[in-house]
C-alpha cells in the first residue's frame, strides 16, 4: 500500500524506473490473496475399485503398490471389549493381544517371535472397545510364509501359559500407575461422567478379573468370536514377483477358507443409556496445572446434522489456530498450550462434545468461563462468511491426505465397510466435498443451538482443588457458579478394584 | 484437537529411528544453494496430489546459554505470529504499540528485579503467585494489559494460519530440539507458490507480536509436559546431570524462570543471528515440478539477505568424567532403572556399531527382554535400549541408553545390575551371526517402512540435514549393514564403561499409590505396617529357594507364639513367602 502511494507522488522519470523494475515486483505479489493458482479438483478414489467379496466370506479391499518391497495385511474383527463377560474384564484384551504373542499350534511363542523378527515382519493383534485387529507387515518375498503364519495365528493360537502370566504381570504393573498421571485420571472420569459406571467402556480390568482369566477362557473366547463371518480385510503393497491382484485375492480367500471351528457373529456394540448430569466435578490431585473438560451429549455420525456439527465445531474450537476457543484461551490470554473442542460423531451411538484445556490451577475457572462464552456466542450469532469458508476448506481441500498411500486408502474403505456406511452410502467420500459445501451459516447456528446447551454442561477439573477454587485475583471467577453452584468431589479410585477410594484413605 | 508447535523430547525410546532407508531404496534429492546461502532440497514423489514442505534452522537449545534457556522453542512459537503484511489491520499502529509495550516491560523488569531480590532475602515465597507482585508492578501490568487490548482490536487473529487453512493446507506445525528447529506443512499441489510466499514472508519480515502472552503459553506448555507429569521433573534433573559440561545440560523447553523472563530484544537478536538464510535448509517432498520450484525459491527466498555475521559455532566439547554417576529419586511412578553412557555424535564412525548394539538389546526378541522380562524369575516388565534417539541430542555428543521398569517386588538396583550383566556379556562373547542378521534385517525393513509417504521422508531429511548431512538417509543404512560382530564387542568395551556411565534409580514415592500388596497391607495394624512392608520387599527379592524354605519352616513353628497385633502381618508374610517359594521352585525346574 505504502509503495503505491509513494509511486503516485514520484516524478515521471522515477515512475519509468519503477516500471522497468516491474517484472520482479509482479513476481512477488504484495499479499497472498493476490496469488493465482492452477486449477485442481481432487477426485477421491472409490471403494468399489478395491472391494471384493472372498469366496470364503469376508469382504476384502486389495490394492497393488510396488513402490516399496513391502506388503501389509489388516484383518479387522467384529467384536470388542464389550464381549468380555462381567467378572472377566480384560478377557477380550488378553485374547486379542496374545493371538500374536502367545504362539501357535506348531510354533511356541518364542519360535514365532524369533521367526517374525528374523523376517523383519511386524505382526500385531488386539481388541479395542468396538473392534479387533490383526495386522501383518512384511517384505513381499516372504508373503507366503507370512500368510501361513497368519492363518495359524487366526485358527490355532497356542495362548501359551507363561505368556498369559507375563501379560497379566505387565497389566498389573500398568494398573499400579492408574492414579499417577492426571491425564489418565481425567480421561477415565470423563468416561464415567459421559456414559455411567455400568457402560462397557467403563468396566475396567481389575486385579481380580485379571487373575480369574485362564487359558481355557482365552481359547473359548477365540473360538467363539474369531470367525470369518466377523472379518473384513484390507491388503496393500507389493504381492511379490509375478503375483497379480487376482492371485493375491485367491491367497486371501484361502486364508479364511475351511475354518476349523464354528464361531458366532458378534452382537452389536451396546448403546449407552446414561444421561450426563450437569455440574462441576473435581478430582483433587497435587499438581501445578489443572486439566479441564467441558462436556455435553452430542450426536451420532449418521445424524442429518453431522456435517453442520463438524463445521460448527471447527469454527468454535476444532480448527486449531483458526478457531475461537484456541484464539481466546491460548493466543489472547496465554492461559493454555492446548485449548479447543471436539465432536466425535459416534459410529454406533451418539458420542459427546468436549471442549478442553490445561491451565495453571488458579486460572482454570477463568478459562472455563471463556470457553462457555464462546459456546454461547456461536449459538447466539451466525459465524462469519470467512469463518465458514475456512472451516469448509479445512475439510474439503485436505481430503486427499486420507488417501496418501494405498495402505491408507484400503484401510479407509475397510472402515467404511466395517461400520456399515458403505452399505448405506457407497460413495460417501465421492460426495464428501459437495455435502460439506452445502452447509450454511444458518445450519451452523441451528446445530449450535441444538448441541451447545451451556446450562447443562458437565465440567470435569482434575488438579489441586484448593487452587482450582482460589482464582487469580486478576480474574476472580468462582468456579462452581459456572455450573449453577453445584460441585461434586470425585475421589480417586483404587487402582486394583476401580472402586472409589474413601477420601480419608488417600 | 490440534496440538501445534511442540517440542520433541528425546526420552521416548519408542520413537527410535535409526537412520534412513536400505541401500536399494535411495531418496533422490536434488540439492541447490541460493546466492544468499539458503539450501534447497527437492524430492519428487507424485503419489499424492500434495507437497510436504518444510525448512529447518540449524539452531536449537544447544545454542543457548543459562539465563535464556528455552529461547529457541519460544522463538519457534513466535514465528507463527505474523509479519509486516499479515496479522494486523493497522501494521503501523501495531508496531508502535509493540514499542510502547517494550518500554513498559522495561519498567516491569526493574520491578521484577526488586521482587527477585526480595525472594533472595526470603521476604516472598513464590514469584509466580499473583499476590506477591508489588503494587507498582500491578500498576504497570494494568497499563500493559490496556495496550494488549488495543493491539488485540487491531489484530487479524492468527492470519498466518487462516490463509494456509483456507487454501487447503494442513498439518502446519514445528518442533524444537537440542540441535534444530523445523517448520513444516502439507499443501495441495497447485498451492506451492503460496508456501513460498508465506515462508519467505515470515523469514523476511516477521513481527513478534503478542510476545508476552505467547511466553505464558510456553510456560503452560512447560507445566503440561514437565511440571505436572509424574516423572517430568525427575527426567529433567537426570538429563541435566548426565549432560553436564555439554550444551545439552539444560532442557529444550528451558528452565522455568528463564522462560518467564526471556525478553523480546533477546528474541530479535536471536532471529538476526540464527534465522539468516545461510543457516537454513528448505526441503520439498511431493508432487511438483523441480524447475518451477527452483524458480520460485530463487524469486521468493532469494529476497532475504544473507546474515551479517555467520552463526557462532558451538565450541564446548564434553569433558570426560572418570566416575560412575548415580542419581536416585522418587515419583508417582512404577520403579525404574535407566543407565546411560556418553558416546559419540551423529555420523561418528562408531555410531553405527553402537546403533546395532542397541538393537541387539532392544525389542521383544532383544537380549534385555529375554533376560529381564521373559524368564520365570523376571526382574522387569518392560525393557529398552537406544543409541542417539531420533531428534535427540546428537550433533555435539551422543548417548547410549538402556532401561527397564521393575516388576512387582523388584528394586531398581537389582534391575540395573541385571541390565548391566547383558552389557558385560556383549563385551565378552561375540554376537552369533544369526542374531546379527536378524537385527540388520529389521534395520533395513524399517528403513523402507519410513519411506512410504511424503511427510516421514521430509522429516528425516530435515533432521539429518540439521545434524549435518541429509545424505545420511541413503548412506546410513549401508554403514549399519557393514557392522561386524567384532565392531559390536569393540564399541561395547570402548564406550559402555564405568567412566562414561550414569545410572538413574527411580522408586515410587511413598504412599503415592497402593502397590499390589498394599490392599493386603492395609489390613495390618498401622504400627507394624512399615516393618511388614520391609519384610515383604526382602521376600520378593529373595532368590535362594533353600534359604526361603528354611525360613518358612521356622516361621510356621513360631505361628502359635505370634502376638495378636502381629497376627495379620505374620499371616501375610507366610502367604507371600509360600508364593515366592513356589515361584522360585518353578523357575528352578525350568533350568
Amino acid at each position: 500500500m505504502k509503495t503505491m502511494k509513494n509511486l503516485a507522488r514520484t516524478s515521471a522519470l522515477a515512475l519509468l524506473g519503477a516500471l522497468l523494475l516491474a517484472p520482479a515486483a509482479q513476481g512477488v505479489p504484495p499479499h497472498p490473496d493476490k496469488l493465482t493458482y492452477p486449477k485442481f479438483t481432487y477426485q477421491p478414489p472409490s471403494a468399489k475399485e478395491y472391494r471384493t467379496v472372498l469366496k470364503s466370506g469376508p469382504v476384502a479391499f486389495v490394492a497393488e503398490d510396488r513402490e516399496l518391497p513391502l506388503v501389509s495385511i489388516n484383518v479387522a474383527l467384529r467384536g470388542g471389549t464389550y464381549l468380555s463377560p462381567a467378572g472377566k474384564e480384560g478377557l477380550a484384551d488378553l485374547a486379542g493381544y496374545l493371538l500374536a504373542r502367545g504362539g501357535t499350534a506348531t510354533k511356541t511363542a518364542e519360535e514365532l517371535e524369533e521367526r517374525l523378527a528374523f523376517l523383519a515382519a511386524s505382526l500385531n493383534s488386539g481388541y479395542g472397545p468396538d473392534r479387533g485387529n490383526v495386522s501383518l507387515n512384511l517384505l513381499a518375498k516372504d508373503l507366503d510364509e507370512g500368510l501361513a503364519i497368519l492363518r495359524e495365528v487366526l485358527t490355532a493360537p497356542r495362548f501359551q501359559d507363561d505368556k498369559l502370566k507375563l501379560r497379566r504381570d505387565q497389566l498389573l504393573n500398568d494398573m499400579k500407575s492408574r492414579n499417577d498421571d492426571t491425564a489418565d485420571i481425567e480421561q477415565r472420569e470423563r468416561g464415567f461422567l459421559a456414559f455411567g459406571e455400568g457402560y462397557y467402556t467403563n468396566r475396567y480390568t481389575t486385579k481380580a478379573s485379571l487373575e480369574s482369566i485362564t487359558r481355557e477362557d482365552l481359547l473359548a473366547f477365540h473360538r467363539r468370536w474369531v470367525d470369518p463371518r466377523n472379518v473384513t480385510v484390507a491388503v496393500a503393497g507389493d504381492f511379490g514377483k509375478g503375483v497379480s491382484r487376482a492371485q493375491m485375492i485367491a491367497k486371501l480367500d484361502a486364508l479364511f477358507a475351511k475354518w476349523p471351528y464354528k464361531g458366532e457373529a458378534a452382537p452389536p456394540v451396546p448403546t449407552p443409556t446414561h444421561a450426563m448430569a450437569p455440574g462441576l466435578y473435581v478430582v483433587d490431585k497435587d499438581v501445578n496445572q489443572g486439566r479441564v473438560s467441558v462436556m455435553l451429549p452430542a450426536l451420532a455420525r449418521t445424524d442429518p446434522d453431522y456435517d453442520a456439527a463438524l463445521v460448527m465445531n471447527d469454527v468454535l474450537g476444532g480448527g486449531g489456530f483458526t478457531s475461537r476457543i484456541t484464539n481466546r484461551v491460548r493466543s489472547d490470554e496465554g492461559l493454555a498450550y492446548s485449548a479447543g473442542s471436539g465432536i466425535v460423531g459416534g459410529v454406533w451411538y451418539p458420542a459427546t462434545f468436549r471442549a478442553s484445556f490445561q491451565s495453571k490451577a488458579r486460572t482454570c475457572a477463568y478459562a472455563t468461563q471463556i470457553v462457555l462464552e464462546e459456546m454461547t456466542k456461536v449459538r447466539d450469532a451466525e459465524v462469519t462468511d470467512e469463518e465458514l469458508q475456512t472451516a469448509k476448506s479445512s475439510f474439503i481441500d485436505t481430503l486427499s491426505r486420507n488417501f496418501a498411500t494405498k495402505a491408507q486408502t484400503v484401510n479407509v474403505f475397510l472402515d467404511e465397510e466395517f461400520t456399515g456406511r458403505f452399505a448405506k452410502d457407497p460413495d460417501y467420500y465421492r460426495n464428501y466435498a459437495a455435502r460439506i459445501e452445502k452447509v450454511t451459516k444458518a445450519d451452523v447456528q441451528r446445530v449450535a443451538r441444538r448441541l451447545l446447551a451451556t446450562d447443562k454442561v458437565a465440567v470435569l477439573a482434575v488438579g489441586k482443588k484448593d487452587d482450582l477454587l482460589n482464582p487469580d485475583p486478576k480474574h476472580p471467577v468462582k468456579f462452581p457458579e459456572l455450573t449453577g453452584g453445584k460441585l461434586t468431589d470425585l475421589p480417586l479410585r483404587d487402582p486394583f478394584t476401580m472402586k472409589p477410594l474413601a477420601p480419608a484413605a488417600k | 484437537m490440534t496440538i501445534r508447535r511442540q517440542i520433541l523430547v528425546a526420552a521416548a525410546a519408542t520413537a527410535l529411528l535409526l537412520g534412513g532407508p536400505a541401500a536399494a531404496q535411495e531418496v533422490k534429492g536434488e540439492e541447490h544453494v541460493l546466492p544468499n546461502g539458503m539450501k534447497l532440497l527437492l524430492v519428487h514423489r507424485p503419489d499424492e496430489p500434495s507437497v510436504s514442505a518444510g525448512w529447518v534452522a540449524k539452531v536449537g537449545s544447544a545454542n543457548e546459554r543459562v539465563g535464556m534457556t528455552g529461547i529457541s522453542h519460544l522463538f519457534e512459537h513466535m514465528m507463527f505470529k505474523g509479519t509486516k503484511t499479515l496479522g494486523s489491520k493497522d501494521p503501523k499502529r501495531d508496531l508502535e504499540i509493540i514499542e510502547e509495550q517494550e518500554t513498559l516491560r522495561g519498567e516491569m523488569r526493574a520491578e521484577e528485579s526488586k521482587m527477585r531480590a526480595a525472594w533472595r532475602r526470603g521476604e516472598v515465597d513464590d514469584l509466580m503467585k499473583p499476590e506477591n507482585k508489588t503494587a507498582r508492578y500491578k500498576e504497570l501490568e494494568a497499563k500493559f494489559d490496556a495496550l494488549v487490548k488495543e493491539q488485540r482490536d487491531l489484530l487479524v487473529k492468527n492470519e498466518f494460519d487462516r490463509i494456509y487453512t483456507k487454501n487447503g493446507a494442513s498439518g502446519m506445525n514445528a518442533f524444537t530440539s537440542y540441535d534444530m528447529t523445523a517448520y513444516f506443512i502439507t499443501v495441495p499441489k497447485n498451492k506451492l507458490e503460496l508456501w513460498f510466499w508465506m515462508e519467505s514472508d515470515r523469514l523476511k519480515d516477521p513481527v513478534f507480536r503478542e510476545f508476552y502472552a505467547e511466553r505464558d503459553v510456553v510456560y503452560e506448555e512447560r507445566r503440561l509436559r514437565v511440571e505436572s507429569t509424574p516423572t517430568g521433573k525427575l527426567d529433567e534433573a537426570f538429563d541435566s546431570i548426565f549432560w553436564h559440561s555439554t550444551p545439552y545440560t539444560w532442557p529444550v523447553i528451558g528452565y522455568a524462570s528463564d522462560v518467564a523472563n526471556i525478553t523480546k530484544q533477546q528474541a530479535d537478536d536471536y532471529f538476526a543471528t540464527y534465522y539468516a538464510p545461510n543457516n537454513l535448509t528448505a526441503v520439498l517432498v511431493g508432487d511438483f515440478d523441480k524447475a518451477e520450484a527452483l524458480k520460485l525459491a530463487t524469486e521468493y527466498f532469494g529476497r532475504i539477505p544473507r546474515g551479517k555475521t555467520p552463526p557462532p559455532e558451538v565450541t564446548t566439547l564434553p569433558t570426560k568424567w572418570e566416575y560412575d554417576l548415580r542419581f536416585e529419586g522418587e515419583a508417582d511412578t512404577n520403579p525404574t532403572a535407566e543407565i546411560r553412557w556418553r558416546t559419540v555424535p551423529f555420523q561418528h564412525k562408531d555410531s553405527y556399531a553402537l546403533s546395532i548394539l542397541a538393537e541387539l538389546l532392544n525389542g521383544r526378541t532383544g537380549r534385555l527382554y529375554k533376560s529381564m522380562v521373559l524368564p520365570a524369575d523376571a526382574v522387569a516388565t518392560q525393557a529398552y535400549a537406544v543409541h542417539n534417539g531420533f531428534v535427540g541430542p546428537a550433533k555435539y555428543a551422543g548417548s547410549f541408553v538402556i532401561g527397564a521398569e521393575a516388576k512387582e517386588g523388584q528394586l531398581p538396583p537389582e534391575v540395573a545390575a541385571k541390565a548391566l550383566a547383558e552389557i558385560e556379556r556383549l563385551k565378552k562373547e561375540p554376537v552369533p551371526a544369526d542374531e546379527l542378521r536378524k537385527v540388520k534385517n529389521n534395520v533395513a525393513a524399517n528403513s523402507f517402512r519410513r519411506l512410504s509417504s511424503n511427510f516421514p521422508i521430509l522429516l528425516q531429511l530435515m533432521v539429518n540435514e540439521a545434524y549435518g548431512d541429509w545424505t545420511e538417509i541413503n548412506s546410513g543404512p549401508k554403514k549399519l549393514e557393514a557392522v561386524t560382530a567384532e565392531d559390536v564387542a569393540r564399541v561395547a568395551k570402548t564406550y559402555l564403561v564405568k567412566e562414561n556411565q550414569a545410572t538413574a534409580l527411580v522408586s515410587r514415592k511413598a504412599g503415592s499409590a497402593p502397590s499390589a500388596d498394599d490392599a493386603a497391607l492395609a489390613e495390618v495394624p498401622e504400627q507394624v505396617r512399615p516393618m511388614i512392608k520391609q519384610a515383604l520387599q526382602q521376600l520378593a527379592a529373595e532368590k535362594d529357594a533353600a534359604k526361603l524354605k528354611e525360613g518358612l519352616a521356622q516361621m510356621e513353628t513360631q505361628a502359635a507364639q505370634v502376638p495378636p497385633q502381629m497376627k495379620k502381618g505374620f499371616e501375610l508374610l507366610v502367604t507371600k513367602a509360600r508364593e515366592r517359594l513356589a515361584e522360585l521352585e518353578k523357575a528352578g525346574d525350568k533350568k
